[in-house]
């Protein structure tokens, strides 16, 4: 893996970055200004990486990256199909610029103190709830993408849910590319305030058509939960089969706080997702869940850690891969248990299922523990398609490809089960029927 | 109870005594002319210089390994003598012809050689600082066709059966300690069990560093031909010393079709103070490889020693239908650290391994279990379980798994499992409402939770073993 990863690569990705317009606000500026920094002295990660071990994104490098223009010929029609009959608050934002004339927020009225807007309105109105937030939970002092995103900072979606308000429909955050060989830098910043309530769906999606030219998605989200809290995240990744995506997104949970979250990676040529979840004050709860179903030439990474930082904190994980034709899957699931944080109850799962010869898994769950009174289990297994499992349904009467193919939905229809947005988990349920029977 | 079992888990090391032997001690440093010199020392062969200096070629070019989960001070290697052998005095002809103070220093550590040979039916190849001395029970492993000697030994009266197999499992460039130990080893075990033999009884080598300051470089190469087995031991001990003392060993197993290797373990080296200080570094590279169809590999070690334990045997698994086992305890206290576990390899059709690894940490160590199974597209129907339980005894020791799984065959199965505890008062308290207590609940419980393991262990050297914990361990919940 002797790849150039010279910093010419990474200027080029800077351009346009000394375009931006500045803001008004020193720190924001300030806070561009040193992950530029950092990008400077940073260096795309190579599989010499153990973070990138499997993960080998020269194939990324080798393409040279615009930064996305502002285009306005899009429809509303274009979008429509993306849009979530539960969701009365929606911010689209097209190929990472926010697009008022397509989002709507219907739910506001009645819910006083709710701030759902695009990043650039809000620093001016709210930096005095941003500042302390923006930036410093998905630290980017030795993350490249995280740094290359926050330099971009401009657009972005904004959710601060008041003290003790239940946000009853989901928030739904779609962010759509339609440039080829376009790099864009969704950002995202959830704060739920003490005893607050909800639901989040971060909906990354193409207009493109298959076999285009790629493009890149390096998002960033950051989740704050106060005290008590309650954040349901659902996270779905349906990118062009051409795209690169990057994901990283950082949570952290203060006392008592619940954090739920399922992710579903579909799409992209090479996708990484890095999700870190910060437990950091007693009675905290996270459950992370994960899907990863590809095929083709695909690569899906997943990289979690969950970090107990402080006594009496419940984590729970289930991730599962569904790999078909040639795809990779890779997952990392690290739960580190810090010392002093006793009564910590963990327990993780990682599931894979190779449904072709041509398949790959790489799989590390890994636990770091510094304190005695804990209980921590994870396991994980790789394997095919059970064929008791099967021959089972063949004795009543089912094919064996449709024997396969339910088997196989079921498999996946775990996770998917738990995403707390009715029509969204009935079209993802389709999805993975489709994707099922095609093979 | 915690003043008892703080006595307990702070027990001195019972071995730590020096036997003044006079030493042939090298000149400290590595060069090409040390090389030179341990070669002529021995009186290798001209292809065993060139093995050497090839490996010292690789190894100047490479870098200390820095991902294990270890920290230490860096090791000047310009620091180490790399050749200490007792004084030549006499050849010996019986056991009775041994230095007496030698056969005295054995009888300090409980391991009465003779005796134990005797009695337990054990042939013993005594390892003194890197030169045998003595070798019991060779006649009767004759008789079957067994070759049971010191691997210089063997470099002149089987050269090729060395050449052929030395370097072929761990080759010269392998790793940073696996091409320092290539180029200069001294001595070590050289097992050859031909076609067909069973061997007739356990095979067993005791260890002891002695020389301060010298590192050690074992070198051991097994070789299974077809359809033969052995069971083979390891134990060791180390007198106390307070500068660390490096030990690179390399451990080669070469199973043939049909043929059946075990190689036990029972590592008791010094491993430091309660603060820390001195200690082993115990960096080895052990690896068997499965070649011929239906052969089978199994490690079981129970590592209580070294102050920094960094030792990952595994199984290259060629064959159709091999097998590879790995069964381990690593205890860690005080200020001990210990980057263990295992590579499952699985290259042929129809390739088992089985991985059972319990990591007890106490006082302020570090415990890591480190693995990987790793599935070939040509392993169809390879099947893998993997099992890795902690135990923390305190709260400021750690415990770490990183488990690496690739699997690149989809009629593979792979499985893994892990679970961290510790010694519930609710444990406790059952034993001592049955009237049993709390030092013989813990001993009971922590033996209960390496059953497993011990189960595999030979005889003797379970018993051994159960006895070890309890000394390093019994008691430490308090």
């Amino acid at each position: 893996m002797s790849m150039v990863t010279g910093n010419s690569y990474l200027d080029s990705l800077l351009q346009g970055q000394p375009q931006l317009p500045p803001s008004p606000l020193a720190w924001f500026n300030q806070l561009r200004a040193s992950a530029v920094d950092r990008v400077g002295t940073l260096k795309l990660p190579t599989t010499r990486d153990e973070d990138w071990r499997f993960t080998d994104i020269t194939p990324l490098a080798k393409l040279s990256f615009q930064p996305a223009r502002v285009i306005s010929t899009l429809q509303a029609t274009d979008l429509e199909r993306f849009y979530l009959d539960e969701a009365a608050i929606r911010l689209v934002f097209v190929d990472g610029t926010y697009m008022p004339q397509f989002s709507t927020q219907q739910g506001k009225a009645g819910e006083s103190g709710l701030i759902i807007t695009d990043l650039s309105a809000a620093v001016p109105r709210h930096a005095a709830a941003i500042e302390p937030h923006l930036g410093r939970h998905a630290g980017f002092e030795d993350n490249l993408f995280a740094a290359l995103n926050t330099a971009f900072l401009q657009h972005g979606a904004v959710i601060v849910a008041p003290r003790n308000a239940a946000v009853e429909a989901p928030v739904h955050v779609l962010s759509v590319s339609t440039q080829p060989g376009a790099a864009s830098h969704p950002r995202c910043l959830l704060i739920a305030e003490s005893g607050s309530a909800v639901t989040i769906v971060e909906d990354y999606v193409t207009l493109g058509q298959e076999g285009e030219e790629a493009y890149v998605t390096n998002a960033v989200t950051e989740i704050v939960l106060k005290d008590n809290a309650q954040v349901d995240h659902v996270r779905i990744q349906r990118d062009s089969t051409q795209a690169f995506h990057i994901g990283n997104c950082a949570v952290s949970l203060a006392r008592a706080s619940r954090y739920r979250s399922v992710s579903v990676a579909l799409g992209a040529r090479i996708s990484r997702y890095d999700l870190n979840v910060l437990l950091a004050d007693e009675g905290a709860e996270c459950t992370v869940d994960g899907l990863a179903l590809i095929s083709g030439r695909q690569l899906a990474d997943t990289h979690t850690c969950i970090d107990h930082a402080r006594p009496s904190c419940t984590s729970r994980q289930a991730h599962k891969c569904i790999v078909d034709g040639a795809g990779h899957a890779v997952f990392n699931g690290k739960i580190v248990v810090r010392a002093g944080a006793q009564h910590t109850d963990s327990a993780q799962s990682n599931r894979s299922l190779l449904l072709n010869a041509k398949a790959r898994v790489d799989t590390k769950p890994q636990l770091e523990i510094f304190a005695d009174d804990v209980k921590c289990a994870h396991g994980a297994t790789v394997g095919q398609l059970d064929n008791e499992e099967l021959f089972y349904l063949e004795s009543r009467g089912l094919s064996g490809l449709a024997a396969r193919n339910l088997l196989t939905y079921a498999f996946g229809a775990e996770i998917i089960d738990r995403i707390p947005v009715a029509s969204l988990k009935h079209r993802l349920e389709q999805t993975v029927l489709e994707q099922t029977k095609r093979n | 109870m915690s003043a008892v079992l703080q006595n307990l888990v702070n027990q001195p090391y019972k071995h730590g005594f020096v036997t003044e032997i006079e030493s042939d001690i090298a000149p400290k440093g590595l060069n090409e002319d040390i090389i030179q010199l341990i070669s002529t020392k021995k009186d290798e062969p001209a292809w065993l210089l060139e093995f050497r200096l090839k490996a010292y070629e690789q190894w100047l070019k490479m870098e200390e390994p820095k991902w294990p989960n270890v920290k230490y001070p860096k090791i000047d290697f310009q620091a180490i003598s790399y050749y200490a052998a007792p004084k030549p005095k006499k050849k010996l002809s019986s056991m009775d012809e041994v230095d007496p103070e030698l056969l005295r220093t054995f009888e300090k550590l409980g391991v009465p050689m003779h005796e134990r040979a005797a009695l337990a039916g054990v042939a013993v190849d005594v390892i003194f600082d890197s030169v045998s001395v003595a070798t019991t029970y060779k006649q009767k492993l004759a008789e079957v066709g067994i070759i049971f000697c010191s691997i210089s030994e063997a470099v002149h009266k089987y050269p090729d059966l060395v050449k052929q197999y030395l370097g072929t499992v761990v080759p010269i460039g392998d790793n940073y300690y696996a091409a320092l130990n290539s180029a200069v080893f001294t001595d070590g075990t050289f097992c050859f069990i031909p076609k067909g033999v069973k061997c007739p009884m356990d095979l067993s080598t005791y260890f002891r560093i002695n020389t301060e300051e010298s590192g050690q470089f074992e070198r051991t190469l097994i070789i299974g031909e077809e359809g033969s087995s052995v069971s083979y031991l390891e134990g060791c001990t180390a007198p106390k010393f307070d500068t660390n003392q490096l030990h690179a060993a390399v451990v080669e197993l070469v199973a043939l079709d049909n043929a059946d290797i075990k190689y036990s373990t029972v590592q008791n080296w010094y491993a430091g103070d309660e603060n820390g200080l001195g200690g082993i570094y115990n960096f080895v590279t052990k690896r068997g490889l499965a070649k011929g169809v239906n052969s089978r590999i199994s490690w079981t070690q129970v590592e209580t020693g070294s102050a920094i334990t960094w030792k990952y045997p595994s199984c290259i698994l060629q064959g159709e239908n091999s097998v590879g086992e790995f069964y381990s305890v690593a205890v860690t206290n005080h200020y001990q650290q210990a980057d263990t576990g295992t590579k499952m390899v699985h290259i042929g059709k129809n390739t088992r391994s089985t991985i059972v690894s319990k990591g007890i940490s106490a006082g302020h160590s570090n415990n890591s279990y480190r693995g990987l199974v790793r599935i070939a597209p040509t392993a169809a129907g390879a099947r893998n379980y993997s099992q890795c339980d902690s135990m923390l005894i305190g709260d400021q020791c750690g415990a770490h798994t990183f488990p690496y799984i690739q699997v690149r065959n989809q009629q593979a199965k792979v499985e893994h499992e892990a679970s961290t505890s510790k010694i519930g008062e609710d444990q406790l308290f059952y034993f001592a409402q049955r009237g049993i207590g709390n030092e013989e609940a813990v001993s009971m419980i922590i033996n209960g939770f390496c059953k497993d393991v011990f189960q595999q262990l030979p005889m003797e050297f379970a018993v051994e073993a159960t006895k070890l914990l309890e000394f390093k361990l019994e008691g430490s919940v308090g």
